[in-house]
């Protein structure tokens, strides 16, 4: 594929040069096939990098302070989809890094699968990630090179299930049916943390689930700590939550996470106009207090 | 010994009808879970392993283990017996079923020598009340790989009964354990002494290069343990439990007080040597202090601890923790590079 080797091309160059010690990219495993996060760090190991609809990870994840190991590898380069590109904004105007820090190689994206394992060698609208049905970055709004030229924006997977219709629905419903709704999804959850390690804007040193003086939420995996776990997510990505899905691909026993994030993503974007990952400037509507903020939730 | 599916049915109906608990595949949230039914009916039929192990039905992930009421002068506490219910697992894989032992391994551990070791006895009783009918796979998915740590698709260890579908629909019945002839006897009535041909059992296949006796004996070299590969094969682990939570033989447990005012119970929980804090000292210290340690860690606990300390296996080749992991890091690659 020809993006594949300007990729490739790319990174050996930047190799080479010096200007990164380490390409952060896509790359097949040894058995069944999957597509995994590989780091190379030698020019001749650069055909190991890949580009394909299944190259769904957002690896700037790897870039966060999460990753000490990966940081002593020295100066990184990230291959980024469009919503991959928006963390970096993210984590920028968080204070998490440095546009400097690294060299993006923005990859003009036509979708992802949902999940790897529902791939059959074409992104349709039953296997097509949620995120890239409602998707306006098919180009990276934010790239140090672009690997091949850009692509049209706009979706192309009609009659895919669209979220905010979903939420819309799901919003409609009474309070009571709503509440079981997702207390039947919560009741599954195994705490196993994959939705919180794979996000990259959970990078807080110490997770308030960790904290057990007080114990703040309840680890064991019964219907109170579960809420407790999955709301307190919620709320702390309010406002920030590029949707690049992660959680909810992530997620061993399926909750559906985007429709929460979603949600929450709508909310914030009604009340501050704020829509996150667009630019590197400013800050998270619910991080900084602004004599503009609306009060009339006061009363 | 043929069990008809009609005759299935109505055991199964009649056990329910019982008052037990039947744990089978039934379909969840678009996944093949191990479940309680209610009818033979909510079965699932068309699955190859599930996506949890049926681990939780003898070792919960949460239950209370104690109570206590913190009082003015004193406390009261209160032990607390499980709730108990003859438990049949029907539809279990020749992989899950191996793994009780593994399981009961540490649960008993020593125990059997010196009865003064401690034994945990909310495993046991749990197991106690248990029957485990194992219906072997008639294949595999790229991910299964039993046949590469020395066991098959029809393996009968951990089953109390072994079950295999024949070309009519229908099961053959072996019957393992003594358990499991005693429940043949006390359903003897619908189960036939006729012979009908077995369908056909596809092996998945043995992976070359993958020698786990090699690796039990490269993993006690303490200059593999501090091999750089580690921090390589690892680096993109994420650090979450999705793997060990959905690994049968993982048995991790962290014990929680969980109160509300003045009353509070005891549990027991999951836990899992990914977590960043698994292993974090109340002095602040963290000898596994970077997740290749962790991940280290927990292959030397199936490959290494295992079978040193333990006749039982630490990995059943189920294929779970390469199916659920986020960043698909499969375990085979590295029993590969161990093989060598």
């Amino acid at each position: 594929m020809d993006r594949e080797k300007k990729l490739r091309e790319k990174a050996r160059e930047l190799l080479e040069s010096k200007e990164v010690d380490l390409v952060i990219g896509y790359g097949w495993t040894r058995y069944g096939k999957r597509v995994a996060p590989v780091f190379i760090t030698r020019p001749e190991d650069v055909d190991r990098l890949i580009w394909n609809p299944m190259c769904v990870n957002n690896l700037t994840l790897y870039i966060t302070r999460k990753y000490p190991d990966v940081k002593a590898m020295g100066r990184p380069a990230v291959v980024v989809k469009g919503c991959d590109a928006k963390t970096v904004n993210v984590l920028i105007q968080e204070g998490q890094l440095k546009r400097e820090d690294v060299v993006l190689l923005g990859i003009p994206c036509e979708g992802v699968v949902y999940r790897q394992e529902l791939y059959d060698g074409e992104v349709t609208k039953e296997n097509v990630s949620p995120k890239c049905v409602v998707c306006d970055v098919k180009n990276p709004p934010l790239y140090d090179h672009l690997i091949g030229e850009k692509v049209e924006e706009g979706s192309g997977f009609e009659g895919a299930r669209n979220i905010y219709q979903e939420i819309e629905e799901l919003d409609k419903k009474p309070e009571g049916e709503r509440w079981a709704f997702w207390m039947e999804h919560f009741e599954r959850c195994i705490r196993c943390y994959a939705c919180r390690q794979i996000c990259p804007l959970c990078y807080c040193e110490r997770c308030i689930a960790e904290k057990n003086m007080p114990q703040w939420i309840d680890t064991s995996a019964h219907g109170r700590g579960n809420v407790a776990w999955n709301l307190k997510r919620a709320m702390d990505l309010a406002g920030r939550c590029v949707f690049c899905g992660e959680c909810e691909r992530a997620c061993p026993v399926n909750i559906p996470l985007n429709l929460i994030n979603q949600k929450l993503s709508m909310v914030v974007e009604e009340s501050f106009n704020h829509r996150p990952g667009y630019e590197s400037e400013g800050h998270p509507p619910l991080i900084v207090y602004s004599l503009e903020d609306r009060e009339d939730f006061i009363r | 010994m043929i069990i008809k599916r009609n005759d299935l049915k109505r055991l199964v109906e009649d056990l329910i009808g019982q008052g037990k608990r039947v744990i089978a595949p039934i379909m969840r949230m678009g996944l093949v879970e191990y479940g309680e039914i209610g009818s033979f009916d909510d079965i699932t039929w068309d699955y190859i392993n599930p996506r949890n192990s049926f681990k939780e039905f003898l070792f919960p992930q949460t239950e209370a283990i104690a109570r206590y009421r913190i009082g003015k002068k004193d406390v009261e506490l209160e032990g607390v017996i499980p709730e108990l219910r003859e438990t049949i697992v029907l539809g279990s894989r020749p992989c899950d079923a191996a793994s009780t032992a593994s399981l009961r391994s540490v649960f008993t551990w020593g125990a059997e020598e010196d009865p003064s070791r401690f034994r945990d006895d909310f495993y046991l009783m749990r197991e106690g009340v248990t029957t485990v009918m194992t219906i072997a796979c008639l294949k595999g998915d790229e991910d299964c790989f039993c046949t590469t740590v020395g066991l098959t698709p029809e393996s009968p260890e951990g089953s109390d009964i072994l079950l295999k579908e024949t070309v009519r629909g229908n099961f053959a019945v072996t019957p393992v354990t003594e358990r499991g002839k005693a429940f043949v006897e006390e359903w003897r009535d619908y189960i036939t002494d006729e012979r009908e041909d077995l369908k056909e059992i596809e092996y998945p296949e043995v992976l070359e290069g993958i020698d786990t006796g090699k690796i039990g004996a490269r993993l006690s070299d303490v200059d593999v343990f501090d091999d750089p590969v580690w921090q390589e094969v690892a680096r993109k682990c994420i650090g979450c439990g999705a793997c060990t939570f959905s690994c049968p033989t993982c048995h991790c447990f962290d014990i929680v007080d969980e109160a509300t005012g003045y009353e509070g119970e005891r549990r027991k929980n999951w836990d899992a040597c990914q977590f960043e804090y698994f292993t974090l000292h109340a002095s602040g210290h963290n000898p596994r202090d970077t997740q290749f340690k962790r991940w280290r860690n927990r292959f030397l606990c199936k490959f290494h601890i295992y079978p040193t300390k333990f006749t039982s296996t630490g990995c059943v080749g189920c294929g779970r923790c390469i199916r659920v992991c986020p960043v698909a890091l499969d375990i085979r690659e590295v029993m590969e590079w161990l093989s060598r």
